[in-house]
């Protein structure tokens, strides 16, 4: 360092009289900013020995074109352009500090000198400052620069790869924070963030900036600076200069202008959009015009001051100067040429809300009310949360865009789905969105119960976003918290009237809150009101409960109080709660929602998250409906509830078949009708007579099956299509189908004996099903099979456990036109692409549908169709899409494009998974290890089980067990999506599931009574201590003599924000600390596929599918009372532990019971070791199938762990590093491990011929 | 927005006698340099509007949407003039770095023929 350095010591500027003295002056008159730093320099003609001086003369890398680093090897020639830039008129110098970031500094290899670059920055330009003042009396300002680093976190660099981002927002608040630390620690007067490209970047600039004011108790004058360079007027990374503004105003800066880029003249439209928007200074300071063809600027100072002169007439600047090619000439001129006018004067814009995406929003009075758009929620659109889960992102952008194409002016995100990861799921999705213009235009609704989420969110857009939502729920310091960051990211919020006591639901409480909530936000916080949206919550009205009568006239009245009495805010909420109490009625609810919003915006309600399309005009509802809304809604009258239930039963369009079936009117239709209800309806008890009546009717019996039969299956399945009909209608209907054709199929019989030539039945094509070999699980395959024989397809089913051979000789000598195979544990992937490449070795050509839970599309893309050349594969995720796609299949008209169409799908699955994986940052094993899980073993003592060893048990109630059954899966299973028991009283499907759960409900009666299932359980305990990534078990205490060890695997995803890479070991305690571990295996027992077949042979499918489904249902609800006896008895760590069904559905328990072969330990071959210490074969009658499928099929396995901080995580991928240390610890070979992880493989197998990275 | 057809783009690299260009083309001459001092390739943020093929593509279409030039359903980029056109190919089949969001646009609207 140059003794220069080491003499000066820093001045600490007052930074609140700073920005006094600043806005003084810049209200008298326009002041001067300094001109370009780069073209002196550049006039200099330094060497790379002037760059070096002799900090960095054995530096490894050119450092020539590194201009900031002269601040250290040249100071007093930095000093002296300064110098120059104040003499010719400068107020304000910059830094020579534009890319002293340690991101930007990184292309020299220089981020160790980052810190000093800045503070002796400022030290430099501050000396030229005083000489300056010493000289002529005025005084100057030193603004310490911060350019844009050099690269973006709001977009990819890689077109291809748009959600890709180089660096995070979190990486950019470091940087920018060392950078800000070092100019102010030197005494800046100002800080200026320039030549801004990504907004985004900028925002965390601004974050890091406001963390270290907030740290120091300081305030330091921002100024903010962005560049356009397009002929549309956008910044680099897409913004209006209005929603430029609108992104950065949080940080309260001093100025906001534009530098850089075209030349004067090209600037001064958006200068002028800004000069309008803008309650602040606007700082201008354009390059002097176009750099010519010998390397000059073409613009002489002259020219320029008259163009910028020119800025100062319009009154568009308070502050101006020169970016590149300007020189002290330039400034002297511009100093000159704006003298003479007076600077800008700052407009008072309306306390609008105003946020941005790459466009602006203004919520102006011409807007009465925003609707929100609600289809990129997963929690208000089914079809959206389906393709989030299923990964489809490409689909779910589509949604995003059509709402916007369809006029959503803000559009809510919401990823609260249980299924996965929000947070990430989160990030991905954002940052997949920024890239796409047509739906970045808007402003985003960042929509989540987890501050994690929301945070994740903010940290991804460079707009202003709204936050949905903060709450006084945890306390008023908690509150404060979540409000400052939300302040901090530069969002607007949505507050919920909610407090330490709970939900506000009088008009008291809502004011009283939002009031209390206004106060802190506006006083403590400093929160815009404009940018405050209350939410005083919408509850259920007309619910029968007289003190919910009032919560309608609580809510406007709430509105009108809140709006009148806390100035600029405004008032939002979820409509659809009002109406809870009519769900099944949309036309008694939409009026229901009409009435109230035309209260409620009369009040001052402008928001809403709304589904625009169930939206009734309030002046065409039917008046006598109006009336009875509007007396439930203002609670004018006692019976208003009464009368509104009674006259909704008018309304009840489609009153429920349930009706429709005692109605017996049906009986005295023709015979052809008749059948067709029975069919549609499900009902089997005339069909028999029926069909008999119509077989006598008609020519011969097989007319009967083309004729009324055929066509009333076609209603059912044109009802099915189109989403009228579910699932267990569907497989009933089919059952009545079976029994009418079981009728006619001996008088076919009698008829082809007596003529010998009489056509059989023609079906529209034979479909062989089967569930490949190691698996047994068929549900799924048997309803498929049963929606496809509604439509006439004859079904050869092959039962579970099939091998490769059988299904393709099978295939060969009937001649079948499709296979289908089906599979639910993991390794049935592998099979099912061996299936395949069977096909393709023995000649096939026909279609191969791949279905189960763990198939999926990108995996059939990705694995089997490359397999399967000759013919096609397919993936069918659902019984509904089986038929459409069986149908194209087999169709000559559309056998060719709808092939073209899956293989071009396919190949883009292919294309975006690869891309997908790439993505994902994954880290090396020790690295993972590193950051495994710790508990503190010191101060926690594991509890000791009961016993050691196995136990035995057979002696079940089933009427008790019965209890424990979760009954969401089950309807799952079914095709109805949706949570038990809201299912039941789904708009949609709540008819059928309701139907469906009657009946389960009968045979569930029957099972208890008739004692159907014998279920049995063995559970064991051993001793056991984490050794590294396994758990090994003891014999004894004496913990000397190993019993068997479990394996287990460690995630190995890029983990944020400190939270650790899992494994299963990190659960039990070091070798040290006497732990255990333990295990189970379950059953319903192998009764359920005798009875299943029973029901088979009676053609009753649908009772053969409810058995099974329920036989399920039983061996999972006895691993749950399995567990909660571990719990408070066996292993007895939580004696105490009283929780409700629905509290144990949740596992808000101590404890957690994993199964080998799912996300916690992804690898099956564990269940065999876990099956030798249970013994489970003998002990409880389940086998382990070559797959290790278990059987029968109705079984549960799995090992518990009692750590209270034990939780369900996902391993996720892992990578090569891992595999082949677990292949060693297992003593298995590394194909072999490959071969059951496959999977869950981040790489492609085969022999690492290069050391991975 | 409505959709756009994604649109074909030609590229020259040798300098020849063009042709007539029909209506419905539009033709893109890339200088060999800014003229900024850079050497002849190199740019900077300001300047890139000067050289840059995507950034000029997106100007194409930016002044075909306000109606400063006629429409156009092809182009003809003639790159005869720049010393690395690996660079401009790169740039057209999106393997170069985007450094805006312009460059994910051009990216989805254009592709390279020929």
């Amino acid at each position: 360092m140059s003794p220069l350095t080491h003499q000066t010591t820093p001045y600490v500027p007052d930074w609140k009289e700073v920005r006094a003295a600043l806005t003084e002056a810049a209200r008298e008159r326009i002041l001067i900013l300094d001109g370009a730093m780069g073209t002196m320099i550049q006039r200099l003609k330094l060497t790379e020995e002037n760059f070096r001086g002799e900090r960095f003369r054995n530096w490894n890398l050119p450092l020539q074109g590194n201009n900031d680093l002269l601040v250290l090897t040249e100071p007093e020639r930095i000093e002296e352009i300064h110098y120059q830039y104040f003499m010719a008129g400068a107020d304000i110098a910059e830094t020579n500090t534009f890319s002293a970031t340690s991101v930007a500094q990184a292309d020299y290899g220089c981020e160790s000198a980052v810190y000093d670059i800045n503070y002796q920055g400022v030290v430099v330009a501050r000396r030229a400052a005083q000489r300056a003042e010493a000289e002529d009396g005025r005084r100057r300002f030193v603004a310490g620069a911060l350019g844009p680093t050099n690269k973006t976190s709001s977009m990819s660099t890689d077109v291809n790869s748009p959600g890709h981002r180089s660096i995070t927002f979190d990486e950019l608040v470091v940087a920018y924070g060392e950078a800000i630390r070092g100019l102010l620690d030197a005494g800046a007067d100002l800080l200026l963030f320039e030549t801004i490209t990504d907004t985004l970047n900028t925002k965390a600039g601004i974050f890091a900036a406001q963390r270290l004011f907030e740290e120091r108790g300081i305030d330091v004058p921002i100024m903010i600076s962005g560049t356009i360079t397009d002929l549309s007027g956008r910044t680099l990374s897409g913004q209006t200069p209005t929603a430029f503004w609108y992104s950065v105003r949080h940080a309260n800066p001093l100025t906001i202008g534009l530098n850089c880029a075209l030349g004067a003249n090209a600037m001064r439209a958006h200068l002028g959009e800004l000069s309008d928007v803008a309650d602040t200074f606007i700082c201008a300071y354009p390059n002097a015009g176009l750099p010519n063809a010998f390397g000059q600027y073409d613009e002489s100072p002259e020219f320029m001051a008259e163009q910028i002169e020119g800025f100062a007439a319009a009154g568009y600047v308070n502050i101006v100067g020169g970016c590149c090619g300007s020189t002290p000439d330039h400034i002297r001129a511009i100093a000159q040429a704006v003298s003479k006018h007076k600077p800008r004067v700052i407009p008072e814009p309306e306390r609008l809300l105003r946020l941005a995406g790459l466009e602006p929003f203004t919520l102006t009075k011409d807007i009465p009310f925003v609707n929100v758009g609600e289809r990129t929620n997963v929690t208000g659109s089914a079809r959206f949360r389906k393709l989030i889960t299923a990964g489809d992102y490409t689909a779910a952008l589509d949604v995003a865009r059509d709402q916007v194409a369809n006029g959503a002016q803000i559009i809510d995100i919401n990823m609260d789905e249980g299924l996965i990861d929000s947070q990430q799921v989160m990030i991905e999705f954002l940052n997949l969105l920024a890239a796409e213009p047509d739906i970045a235009k808007v402003p985003l609704m960042i929509d989540s119960s987890k501050w994690e989420v929301i945070e994740a969110g903010l940290k991804c857009v460079q707009g202003k976003a709204l936050v949905n939502s903060i709450s006084m729920k945890e306390g008023e310091e908690q509150f404060l918290h979540y409000a400052r960051l939300v302040r901090a990211y530069g969002a607007a919020v949505v507050v919920m009237a909610f407090d330490e006591q709970g939900q506000a639901d009088t008009l008291e409480r809502k004011v009283e809150i939002c009031t209390r909530a206004y106060k802190l936000l506006t006083e403590e916080v400093g929160f815009p009101p404009e940018d405050i949206v209350f939410d005083p919550n919408v509850f259920a009205i007309a619910t029968g409960i007289e003190e919910h009568n009032g919560y309608g006239v609580a809510f406007i009245e709430a509105t009108k109080q809140i709006t009148q009495t806390l100035p600029h805010v405004h008032v939002s909420g979820g409509i659809s709660n009002l109406s809870f109490s009519f769900r099944g009625n949309e036309p008694v609810r939409e009026a229901m929602h009409a009435v109230f919003l035309y209260y409620a915006i009369q009040n001052g309600m402008d928001m809403g998250i709304v589904n625009a399309g169930q939206l009734a005009v309030y002046e065409s509802i039917d008046p006598e409906l109006r009336d009875a809304c509007e007396d439930v809604i203002l609670n004018r009258n006692p019976d208003a509830t009464d009368r509104l239930l009674a006259l909704a039963e008018r309304y009840r369009g489609t009153a429920g078949k349930e009706a429709a079936a005692k109605d017996m009117s049906w009986r005295e239709k023709p015979v052809e009708e008749r059948i067709a209800h029975a069919l549609v309806n499900g009902i089997t008890e005339f069909i028999d007579a029926d069909t008999e009546e119509a077989r006598q009717k008609y020519p011969r019996p097989l007319h009967v099956i083309e004729g009324p039969l055929m066509a009333g299956m076609g209603v059912v399945g044109d009802l099915f299509g189109s989403g009228k009909m579910f699932l267990p209608q569907v497989v009933k209907s089919a059952r009545v189908m079976k029994q009418a054709v079981a009728l006619l199929l001996p008088y076919m019989e009698a008829e082809k004996n007596a003529n010998g030539d009489a056509a059989g039945r023609q079906s529209a094509g034979k479909v062989l099903m089967a569930t490949v070999k190691g698996d047994v699980h068929d549900i799924g395959k048997n309803i498929v099979g049963v929606v496809l024989s509604c439509n006439n397809y004859e079904i050869i089913d092959l039962g579970v456990m099939v091998p490769a051979a059988t299904i393709l000789e099978t295939a060969k000598r009937e001649n079948v036109d499709i296979i289908g195979l089906s599979g639910l544990i993991t390794p049935s992937l592998d099979e099912m692409a061996h299936v395949a490449a069977e096909m393709e070795r023995e000649g096939f050509d026909i279609p191969l549908l791949i279905g189960g839970a763990t198939t999926s599309r990108v995996h059939t893309a990705v694995k089997i169709h490359p397999r399967y050349q000759a013919g096609q594969a397919v993936h069918v995720n659902d019984a509904s899409r089986a038929v459409g796609v069986v149908g194209n299949l087999l169709s000559k008209d559309t056998k060719i494009s709808f092939i073209e169409d899956i293989r071009a799908e396919y190949a883009k699955a292919a294309a975006a998974h690869e891309r997908a994986e790439s993505e994902k940052r994954r880290i090396p094993l020790a690295q993972a290890r590193a950051n495994s899980f710790k508990p503190d073993w010191d101060n926690y003592t594991p509890p000791l089980p009961s016993f050691l060893g196995t136990r035995v048990f057979d002696d079940f109630d089933l009427a008790e067990l019965a209890g424990f059954i979760d009954w969401t899966p089950f309807f799952q299973t079914w095709e109805l999506k949706g949570r038990y028991p809201a299912i039941l009283e789904d708009e949609r499907q709540g008819e059928a599931a309701r139907s469906l759960f009657a009946d389960a409900q009968k045979m569930l009666g029957q099972i208890i009574d008739e004692k159907w299932f014998k279920p049995r359980a063995v559970v064991g305990f051993w001793p056991a201590n984490a050794v590294g990534d396994d758990i090994r078990l003891f014999k004894d205490e004496a913990r000397a003599e190993e019993l068997a060890t479990l394996f287990t695997l460690r995630q190995q995803l890029t983990k944020r924000d400190g939270k650790p890479n899992m494994a299963l070991s990190d659960f039990v305690a070091p070798v040290g600390k006497p732990d255990y571990m333990g295990g189970f295996v379950v059953t319903a027992g192998l009764e359920e596929v005798e009875i299943a077949e029973r029901f088979e042979r009676q053609n009753d499918d649908y009772s053969s599918i409810l058995v099974k489904a329920l036989a399920d249902r039983f061996a999972e609800a006895l691993a749950e009372q399995m567990h909660q006896r571990v719990r408070k008895e066996f292993w007895g760590y939580a004696p105490d532990e009283s929780l409700s069904a629905d509290e144990l559905l949740a596992e808000t328990y101590q404890g957690i019971r994993p199964a080998p072969g799912y996300p916690a330990q992804p690898d099956h071959t564990e269940k065999t070791t876990l099956f030798r210490l249970l013994d489970a074969e003998s002990s409880a009658g389940v086998k382990l199938t070559e797959s290790y499928a278990m059987w029968p099929g109705s079984s549960v396995s799995g090992l518990y762990f009692s750590h209270p901080d034990a939780y369900y995580f996902g391993v996720a991928k892992v990578e090569r590093d891992q595999v082949m240390d677990y292949a060693e610890r297992k003593g298995m070979s590394v194909a072999e491990v490959e071969r059951w992880l496959g999977p869950i493989l981040n790489y492609i197998p085969g022999p690492a011929i290069v050391a991975a990275e | 927005m409505s959709r756009i057809e994604p649109i074909p783009v030609m590229l020259v690299t040798e300098p020849m006698r063009l042709t007539a260009l029909d209506p419905d083309t539009a033709l893109l001459r890339l200088p060999a340099n800014t003229g900024h001092g850079h050497g002849d390739g190199e740019q900077c943020v300001a300047c890139a509007m000067r050289t840059d093929v995507r950034a000029l593509l997106f100007d194409l279409l930016e002044a075909a949407k306000q109606e400063l030039r006629p429409a156009f359903r092809r182009v003809i980029v003639d790159a005869s003039a720049v010393a690395d056109q690996g660079k401009v190919v790169a740039a057209l089949t999106g393997k170069l770095p985007a450094q805006a969001l312009r460059d994910h646009t051009v990216a989805r609207l254009f592709y390279l023929v020929g």
